[in-house]
């Protein structure tokens, strides 16, 4: 009668199961906020590169001509550029991981000069352009190409003043080998913009 | 092999893919089979990012496929355009 009555007591306490419901983590690197923002820029991205492809249809020798006066060699030491700021980045995950906080972030300083690198080529690569006359307004494939190689230049630049963020958080001791979400978020943020770059690098400077 | 040793293998390989697609560029002509093979390129090279960097082989199935599938529906764009540009216009027109 008791164990009977007792099961009517409402609970004022969730249990330790339902508490575990709660907070346990869904399998995710880093944190469901930079995720949203990943799966964000990627459509961003994705619209972007839908846009390509409807210009190039419609002007198919405009988009054929285009990429060959553009500096393949512009573009292609760029993407591995990009390419090995990542794996870097990835270098410094491990790092962290084993406990090597100042490796870590040396790692990471190594990728912000991959980043800082690229900015230059780019820089480079619009005056390159601009000297052989091609500008945002010659046709629509230029301006396809300022618009959508201008929008990562953009994610390039505060992507690497995110990770000189994350190296001071390292050097001041915040991140371990336990905790280091922060970093993980940079990270995968860091690969984003690699992927970007690997897709938009075939479209404009490889294929006509 | 060790983790460390799986990206720097996973490194080199993207190296190599990104040279072959410079060598393509270089090319003057552009083919069904050049073009497949720009495509196919970046289907792995996203794929190794997307499985290795960002570490999402394992990872939540939503957010694994949703990356994934970027890296199906691209490069099956790039063989499309490159098929049907006329078909694509003629649906497109304003």
């Amino acid at each position: 009668m008791n164990a009977l009555a007792s099961s009517y007591v409402p609970q004022t306490k969730p249990s330790a199961e339902q508490l575990n419901f709660v907070v346990k983590k869904a399998n995710i690197p880093g944190s469901m906020a930079i995720w949203f923002a990943i799966l964000a820029e990627m459509s961003e991205f994705a619209i972007m590169f839908v846009v390509y492809f409807l210009a190039k249809v419609h002007n198919p020798e405009l988009f054929h001509e285009g990429p060959t006066r553009l500096s393949t060699l512009a573009g292609t030491t760029n993407t591995l550029v990009m390419l090995t700021s990542s794996f870097f980045v990835v270098r410094a995950v491990i790092a962290i991981r084993a406990n090597k906080p100042k490796q870590s972030a040396n790692w990471l300083w190594a990728a912000v000069a991959c980043g800082v690198i690229y900015l230059i080529i780019k820089a480079f690569e619009y005056h390159w352009n601009t000297t052989q006359g091609l500008a945002t307004e010659t046709n629509i494939f230029y301006g396809v190409y300022y618009y959508v190689t201008f929008n990562h230049f953009l994610h390039v630049g505060w992507g690497s003043a995110g990770l000189i963020w994350v190296i001071y958080r390292i050097n001041t001791g915040i991140y371990t080998s336990n905790e280091h979400e922060g970093l993980i978020n940079m990270a995968v943020y860091w690969h984003m913009i690699d992927l970007a770059w690997i897709t938009i690098f075939p479209l404009l400077y490889v294929i006509r | 092999m060790t983790h460390t040793r799986i990206i720097n293998t996973l490194w080199l390989v993207l190296i190599a893919l990104t040279l072959l697609s410079a060598y393509m560029a270089e090319r003057a002509d552009t083919s069904f089979i050049s073009v497949s093979i720009m495509a196919v390129v970046l289907a792995v090279k996203g794929r190794i990012i997307v499985d290795h960097f960002m570490e999402l082989k394992k990872a939540h199935i939503v957010l694994r496929t949703l990356m994934r599938v970027y890296f199906y529906v691209i490069p099956l764009l790039i063989i499309i355009v490159y098929l049907f540009p006329e078909q694509i216009a003629r649906w497109t027109a304003l």
